[in-house]
């Protein structure tokens, strides 16, 4: 008899471990408009100069020709490592030295780091950077 | 070597680049570290509220001590790791976010109340065991330890922001 409730217990046990690992990938990590600007949209065409392809967010660094002649390195915010894997982003897909074109938001302090929303890449593919859940404006649009 | 420097090593090891990049783990890790702080600030809350006798005040400050006391260390044991771990996976990030810093500055605060409590403070328990609302010192260490604590758990949370980083210009190529 003790037995039983002893494994019922474990099962209740490993069923709300499994619900909270299958869950907590995919609760956002922070929010969209606490750090980004959705009415600032930006359009940014570079070279990527470093890729990190780290926890809890990817960043790709991009070196931007601006229309003065002047180059301005942007950060841009990225989906976690398994968000990305599972869209078939991996760790090489983009490469320091690739040309791209990414669609985002600046962020609020006006620093040159965005929130990536695509990326295009130069053979055409086009990929979905962002994270889903963090109320960013490319979430509520779907 | 700088602590920056030291961080930029520790960021390159090989036990780190498996965390960062990690699928699953690093996820999991963190969901340790907030159930364990859960599990830890919610019974230090009842500890504190006892001695700001705010709360279980039919029980005796050394038997609420006693009877909570070795869970919220097992809570805190799990939460140190699973942090250090976080730490360990995104070393430079975190060494140059502000929030980090306060947050070290409130635990370092933290534990010297606790420190200061037990060494002094509790010496004259027997005296004050059983009082619904104990001496001003003992209450002033209870209110410390929640007003730290809570903002510990707050600069905890604000390290997923990057508000007043130092990255874009510090990192190197």
């Amino acid at each position: 008899m003790k037995a039983t409730w002893l494994s019922n217990r474990c099962a209740a046990l490993a069923a709300a471990i499994a619900v909270l690992l299958w869950a907590s990938p995919g609760l956002a990590h922070h929010a969209f408009s606490a750090e980004f600007d959705a009415n600032k949209p930006v359009h940014l065409e570079g070279v990527v100069t470093k890729v990190e392809f780290i926890n809890p967010h990817a960043w790709i660094h991009i070196d931007v020709d601006g229309t003065d002649g002047k180059v301005s390195s942007w950060m841009i915010e990225a989906g976690s490592p398994n968000v990305l894997l599972r869209r078939g982003f991996t760790k090489n897909t983009v490469v320091p030295g690739t040309r791209v074109v990414v669609d985002g938001y600046q962020a609020k302090d006006g620093s040159l780091r965005a929130n990536g929303r695509d990326i295009r890449l130069p053979d055409g593919r086009k990929l979905f950077l962002g994270s889903s859940g963090t109320g960013a404006p490319y979430d509520e649009k779907k | 070597m700088s602590p920056l420097e030291a961080c930029r090593w520790l960021e390159g090891t090989r036990g780190s680049i498996a965390l960062h990049e990690s699928i699953w783990v690093y996820p999991i890790v963190e969901s340790v570290h907030v159930l364990t702080l859960c599990l830890f600030l919610g019974l230090t809350v009842m500890i504190d509220l006892r001695l700001l006798g705010a709360g279980l005040l039919e029980t005796p400050v050394s038997k609420v001590i006693r009877r909570l006391g070795p869970w919220m260390l097992a809570g805190f044991a799990v939460m140190v790791v699973s942090g250090a771990l976080l730490f360990y996976a995104v070393p430079v990030k975190t060494y140059l976010n502000i929030f980090f810093r306060l947050k070290m500055t409130f635990l370092l605060m933290a534990g010297l109340n606790v420190a200061v409590f037990h060494f002094t403070t509790s010496r004259t328990m027997p005296r004050w065991d059983l009082d619904r609302k104990p001496p001003l010192r003992v209450r002033l260490a209870g209110g410390v330890s929640l007003l730290l604590w809570a903002a510990v758990a707050v600069c905890g949370r604000m390290i997923a922001y990057n508000w007043f980083d130092k990255i874009p210009t510090a990192l190197p190529r």
